[in-house]
């Protein structure tokens, strides 16, 4: 399966394994920018629960790069990472490879 | 470095028959939905100068903690599990001064009993490669972006496991 590219001023992001069961998605647009500080309330605005369920324990990607989410929220605003259009977002549960 | 085939597809549900590998003069990481192949991997390492393969397989269980589990269903970020995978066997490799390291992981539908991994690594002498294929398989389970669904058939559904914690993670149905 091939992801799509996302429609202008969005971004793509995937969900795997229990936030795709959670959401009942593998991948959804989103608009963008948005400051990755806001994802976590967005998504909960969207499906609610989903954060103490599944993004509390999950990590994130940008562009396959982990980001620090918690961090963010209280960093140096001039660091603040924002989400782009055109980007691929991921959220990363707890991995069980093996 | 060479890619086969070009990975267009970030998430999983790729076609059956479908191989994803990197590799490098001494170094094998893949992702595919056929069957693995414990030889082939052996092979891949085997080496003039090595002393010693240690081959890991592992296979799928058919129960989690007594619960009766039908079969396994792996899924995976594909680029960025590749990538985690190439990054561990080059820090295996220079940790333990293996002669060569591969590491495959099979995805989708995983039947009860088949292997899931498979790790070889060749070193000039045992306790090395018995130490590099310990630490390979834990730093897998750790980090790799591969995820296993255990399916316990009928009504039940399955559960996503997490290797952290082993808890079951969100039901789903």
């Amino acid at each position: 399966m091939t992801t799509p590219k996302p429609p202008p001023g969005h971004f793509n992001i995937l969900y795997f394994a229990s936030a795709g069961s959670y959401t009942a998605k593998n991948v959804e647009a989103l608009p963008a920018p948005l400051p990755l500080s806001e994802l976590f309330g967005q998504l909960e605005e969207r499906y609610k629960g989903i954060r103490q369920n599944v993004l509390d324990h999950s990590l994130v990607t940008i562009n396959l790069a982990y980001v620090d989410v918690d961090g963010d929220e209280e960093g140096d605003e001039t660091k603040k990472v924002v989400i782009q259009e055109g980007d691929e977002v991921a959220i990363i549960p707890p991995v069980s490879s093996g | 470095m060479t890619t086969e085939p070009p990975s267009e597809a970030p998430l999983e549900e790729a076609p059956a028959s479908t191989t994803t590998a990197i590799s490098h003069p001494d170094i094998y990481v893949a992702l595919t939905h056929d069957l693995l192949n414990a030889q082939e991997i052996m092979d891949k390492v085997r080496s003039p100068e090595a002393g010693a393969i240690v081959l890991f397989a592992g296979t799928t269980r058919n129960n989690f903690a007594g619960k009766p589990v039908k079969e396994l269903h792996y899924t995976s970020y594909l680029p960025l599990a590749i990538s985690t995978l190439e990054k561990i066997a080059f820090a295996q490799k220079e940790k333990h001064s293996l002669n060569k390291i591969a590491i495959i992981h099979r995805l989708g539908v995983v039947p009860i009993g088949e292997e899931s991994i498979l790790i070889a690594v060749s070193s000039p002498h045992r306790k090395a490669a018995w130490e590099a294929g310990e630490e390979t398989l834990e730093e897998c389970k750790a980090k790799v972006e591969v995820w296993k669904r255990e399916e316990f058939g009928g009504d039940e559904g399955g559960v996503w496991r997490a290797n952290r914690d082993g808890q079951a993670g969100v039901r789903i149905s």
